[in-house]
């Protein structure tokens, strides 16, 4: 089976021709085998892309029903992989442009003693042992979170695909519709980004 | 090659998507040049500090998600059809399809798998009398009896149900009574989901709170309760909804929906909650919930346990 990060680009594994394709005449067992092919990169991309369980969520339910109702008319002429991932960035792009427009941080709740990040509250138990640490590791990780929001919607996906999900810019540039030279360029935007927001932590 | 030119190419460099000949004057420069080589350096260490927010998924939410999905499958594609993919549109598209009263005996997917049953009892074509039973696009059959008499003619009765369509805004307050209607009935929790998700906007309307307040504490599908949540989060301050968010929070078996409940809940001081959250710090699994209480009975100096 091709695997779920998509370096086999635009080859068509054997394996998952034969699912879609079984997929495609009706078949739930292999569209369920499909799904679990693919399903646990997807909702991990949704995840660090948009840092809510809930919107994660969202995006996993909405891309697989895209898929299911859509499927029939998938041609092969990419890989299901790309076609998936086309999908899923199209989903969460929107996702982040919305968020862009509303300024919003979906992994801050707005409490009444002020905002409080989610992610932070499951490293609290851990770091209890080590205050200093976890301070540290809390200023660290709302510095990153606050570089990454600096990013457009576009190159936090290039970034994001890149960096966390280790797919090829070549892919990339498939899966966002566009080349592989364009892809390059937005990465190096990212990256510079985050060297100028981050460089002093390193 | 200069030293911009190497500092622009340093983060490809390190994700390897340099072409060889790139690569090779790329390090050929960084070993002997000592300011691109800590540039270099430093680029390793910022994504080393990145990579300590990737953040996994909980097996839970996986879990989750893929029983949401097939939920929602199992509801419209159980049936084998001529183009199941299409099937499934229409059924996860309808909202309000087959909606024609409020209360209805039947879901949306189980009547449209019986008009497909239907049509193909009657293929087109087939010589059989249609003058009144003609399954034309949007009508489902629910056949009754079926009797041979002496002539050798087959005698069939049928309940028909006519999918129709209604459009309005949402603060329409019929089209409110059918979407409240297809919040507690519908079989689909597709349908459920769709409903709940247009309703959450209009909570301050007693009924839709109800209907809300009902779905979170009633609905089998975590996907539906937690829309519902999203419409009780700017009513939290009400009685009522409170005593609807302390029995979620309580009661549901749902990890993602506790831990939603517990944000809506704390966000207030309330002394009256002090019994419950303590029970809570015992028994609670999730992590997340159990520290949201003890900062919440901290802040207002109870103490974490009964004893």
């Amino acid at each position: 089976m091709q695997d779920a990060t998509g370096t086999a680009g635009a080859r068509v594994s054997p394996d998952v021709d034969s699912l879609v394709r079984a997929a495609q005449r009706g078949d739930q067992v292999a569209f369920e085998q499909l799904v679990r092919a693919y399903d646990q990169s997807v909702l991990r991309l949704a995840m660090n892309l948009l840092r809510s369980p809930e919107d994660a969520r969202d995006v996993y339910q909405e891309a697989f029903l895209r898929v299911y109702r859509n499927l029939h008319a998938f041609r092969f002429d990419c890989s299901f992989h790309t076609w998936l991932y086309r999908i899923v960035t199209n989903i969460c792009l929107d996702q982040l442009r919305k968020r862009k427009v509303r300024k919003e941080e979906s992994a801050v709740v707005e409490t009444a003693e002020g905002a409080i990040d989610r992610t932070e509250a499951f490293e609290e138990e851990s770091a209890a042992a080590n205050p200093e640490r976890a301070t540290w590791n809390r200023q660290l990780g709302q510095r990153i979170d606050n570089a990454l929001e600096d990013l457009t919607p576009r190159e936090r996906m290039v970034f994001e695909l890149r960096h966390y999900q280790g797919l090829r810019l070549r892919n990339i540039g498939e899966v966002l519709g566009t080349s592989e030279e364009a892809a390059k360029n937005c990465l190096f935007r990212a990256t510079q980004k985050m060297r100028h927001l981050l460089g002093d932590l390193v | 090659m200069t030293c911009d030119a190497v500092r622009k190419l340093i983060p490809l460099y390190y994700y390897g998507e340099l072409t060889p000949e790139e690569e090779d004057q790329a390090e050929a420069h960084i070993h002997e040049c000592g300011a691109c080589a800590r540039e270099m350096e430093s680029a390793r260490a910022l994504a080393a500090a990145l990579d300590r927010r990737t953040m996994e998924p909980a097996a839970s939410l996986l879990a989750d998600c893929r029983a949401d999905l097939a939920a929602a499958i199992r509801g419209g594609a159980a049936k084998p059809a001529r183009q199941p993919w299409r099937l499934w549109l229409d059924a996860a598209g309808a909202t309000l399809a087959g909606l024609n009263r409020w209360r209805q005996p039947l879901g949306a997917m189980a009547l449209i798998a019986v008009g497909f049953f239907a049509a193909r009892l009657v293929p087109a074509g087939s010589g059989v009398s249609t003058a009144s039973f003609g399954p034309s696009e949007g009508v489902f059959v629910n056949v009754r009896s079926a009797q041979q008499d002496g002539a050798g003619r087959v005698r069939i009765a049928y309940d028909e149900t006519r999918r129709r369509e209604v459009s309005g805004r949402i603060d329409n307050p019929d089209i409110q009574k059918m979407l409240v209607a297809a919040a507690h009935e519908e079989d689909d929790p597709g349908v459920r989901v769709e409903s709940v998700d247009l309703l959450k906007g209009r909570a301050a309307s007693d009924e839709v709170r109800d209907a809300l307040m009902n779905a979170l504490l009633h609905d089998s599908n975590p996907g539906v309760r937690l829309k519902a949540l999203e419409g009780l989060k700017p009513l939290a301050a009400e009685p009522p909804v409170r005593g609807a968010l302390s029995q979620a929070l309580q009661f549901d078996d749902n990890d993602a929906v506790r831990m939603q409940v517990v944000d809506v809940l704390t966000m207030r001081r309330d002394d009256a909650m002090v019994g419950m959250l303590q029970n809570l710090v015992q028994r609670e699994d999730n992590s997340y919930v159990r520290l949201k209480c003890e900062k919440a009975l901290k802040e207002m100096n109870a103490s974490i346990g009964t004893f």
